[in-house]
């Protein structure tokens, strides 16, 4: 355990290193042109078949959080098989139809608390290193693949999946191996959850977590395996950064604000930076909105990342 | 005419038909290319040229009918399995990946030789060598390379395959195809949207993969390039063959001439 680091900033390195993770399990997907809005359901069927298996079962943590990862990979690839034939939209409403699914089992089912929520789940201390472990594995798988041929097939498909299977692509089995695989990796985000929050409900992973995950790779941006990371990392810390200068604001000596009309701007700004729920589901929309007009493709690009290679290695096989 | 030796039939078409609804956009087609041919394939507009290739390459499946290719009967389904067995193809509409490099969608090309199945690709490329290239990309960059300087797209290979002029992109979409080691080429109007002078290269680049080897379905709207380079000709009209030979003997045949200028009415 990293002792040096106050409880405060472990809690948020946690839930921001699982955001992250929950982004890859959208960008691995979205790689091959899926755009899935049931990820927060797949995080579920991870969350609460790891949270079984160490409650009800006693399963040590580590192997709990693996089977559940696998559970929702093997999900993933049974709801990846309808999810061939449709693109765009009705993919995401059947995504969508998924997670409301699970969602609605959650309540219902009382083995795992039914309306009353999955409670005293165990606490498992060591989950900043977990977390940050299953990044460092991600990263370098992400890394190997966006060089080999396997991901060049990927974005083949994401371009033009006609002319990828008429090239000799496989387009149906890697789609559903990067469904599965997306489903896998949101599995290990929702059992690295439950085991930290030690209690979920049905309503804990919503559409609005799945939308969540959507912002922070349309953000970061979904042409290279970084932007995941950069979005989720940025949209996590603004709000602490908010709340940062809303700290310094309060130590500014009074008589320099209470005055009118800077003691009306402070006030303004002093309620703007108190970054609440609704303010940032409010902030997330706008952010959406901005991205969408000034740079769809996200802020880290394939393209912006070829440019700012080194010219020595742009003209390594030349 | 280049005087070439056939070694036999590379692909028969018995009876093959497709209809969308009520109408009929091949109607009982019967063809034989012969190996190593270039066979040109013609006829106006809607004659069901492009439904022709599409059901080839099992894009669209046939209502009926049989496709032999080099003896063994094509029935899969999956338009995958169809490149793998060695019949590849080019897009009259052109159909690149825009944002890959020249060099990256020639590899596309190469994928299905160098890993068999998307397990092997998996482990192969991902797990078993986490730092590095492994052997089968470096040689499909190999193999990449020597295509691109074949068809003369060498220097252009880091380019976005978006940022190509018109010409060059029918080029690296035959690169493309020819990566996957066809042992049938089908060329859909590779000519559309050429200048002249890129059309004369053209003749060059299609009689030269011919030399490689590979046997052409040419379809085409450009006459001189399709009498120049062709060994047979075969001519579509409403679905149905009207026409089937040497192009001296198509140019001269009735049946073609009226279905492309019209019956001539006694004045």
């Amino acid at each position: 355990m990293l002792d040096w680091m106050d409880g405060y900033t472990r809690v948020l390195l946690v839930f921001a290193g699982i955001n992250v993770i929950a982004a890859y399990s959208f960008y691995v997907p979205y790689k091959t042109g899926q755009v899935s809005l049931g990820q927060a359901g797949f995080m579920a069927v991870g969350a609460y078949s790891s949270a079984i298996l160490t409650q009800k079962f006693g399963v040590p943590f580590a192997v709990a959080l693996a089977s559940g990862g696998l559970i929702a990979a093997v999900t993933g690839v049974a709801v990846g098989f309808p999810a061939l034939r449709i693109k765009g939209v009705y993919l995401l409403l059947l995504t969508l139809g998924f997670s409301e699914i699970i969602s609605v089992i959650a309540l219902s089912w009382d083995y795992v608390g039914g309306a009353q929520g999955f409670r005293n789940i165990s606490f498992n201390p060591w989950t900043l290193e977990y977390v940050a472990g299953v990044i460092v594995v991600l990263l370098l798988l992400f890394s190997r693949l966006e060089r080999s041929s396997l991901g060049r097939a990927m974005d083949a498909i994401h371009q033009n999946e006609t002319a990828a299977e008429v090239m000799g692509i496989d387009v149906v089995r890697i789609k559903l191996l990067s469904f599965g695989l997306g489903a896998a990796i949101a599995g290990l985000a929702g059992g690295l959850y439950a085991h930290h929050a030690t209690y979920m409900d049905s309503t804990t992973f919503n559409v609005m977590l799945s939308v969540e995950i959507l912002v922070f790779v349309v953000v970061g941006g979904g042409s290279t395996f970084w932007g995941p990371l950069l979005g989720a990392a940025v949209l996590n810390a603004i709000p602490e950064i908010l709340r940062a200068l809303r700290d310094w604001l309060e130590l500014l000596p009074v008589e320099w604000t209470d005055f009118y009309p800077i003691n009306r701007a402070y006030d303004l700004l002093h309620d703007f930076l108190d970054f609440e729920n609704a303010k940032r589901l409010i902030a997330y929309g706008l952010i959406l909105m901005v991205m969408m007009i000034v740079r769809p493709d996200g802020l880290l690009t394939r393209d912006g990342l070829l440019r700012l290679r080194l010219p020595r290695w742009k003209t390594r096989y030349a | 005419m280049p005087d070439v030796s056939s070694g036999g039939i590379c692909l028969a078409i018995e009876g093959l038909t497709k209809r969308f609804g009520g109408f009929c956009a091949l109607n009982e087609l019967d063809l034989e290319v012969a190996q190593g041919h270039i066979h040109a394939l013609i006829g106006p507009n809607g004659a069901g040229k492009t439904t022709f290739l599409n059901l080839l390459t099992g894009v669209l499946s046939a209502d009926a009918g049989k496709i032999t290719f080099n003896g063994q009967p094509v029935d899969d389904s999956r338009p995958f399995r169809r490149t793998v067995r060695g019949i590849a193809r080019t897009f009259q509409n052109i159909r690149l990946f825009p944002h890959l490099t020249v060099l990256e969608t020639v590899m596309i090309g190469e994928h299905c030789r160098a890993f068999p199945s998307v397990w092997a690709a998996f482990t192969k490329a991902v797990l078993q060598r986490p730092f590095g290239e492994c052997s089968e990309e470096r040689q499909m960059r190999e193999h990449a390379t020597e295509l691109l300087k074949f068809l003369g797209l060498a220097d252009r290979r880091e380019a976005r395959a978006s940022d190509l002029p018109y010409g060059e992109q029918r080029k690296l979409e035959m690169a493309r195809a020819l990566a996957t080691q066809p042992k049938l080429l089908l060329l859909d109007e590779p000519a559309a949207g050429m200048n002249p002078r890129e059309t004369v290269e053209l003749d060059g680049v299609i009689t030269r993969i011919r030399e490689r080897g590979v046997t052409i379905i040419l379809v085409e709207h450009d006459m001189r390039l399709v009498m120049g380079i062709s060994d047979c000709v075969t001519v579509l009209n409403f679905g149905t063959k009207i026409a089937d030979g040497p192009p001296e003997r198509i140019q001269e045949d009735p049946a073609v001439i009226e279905a492309y200028l019209g019956e001539e009415v006694p004045l």
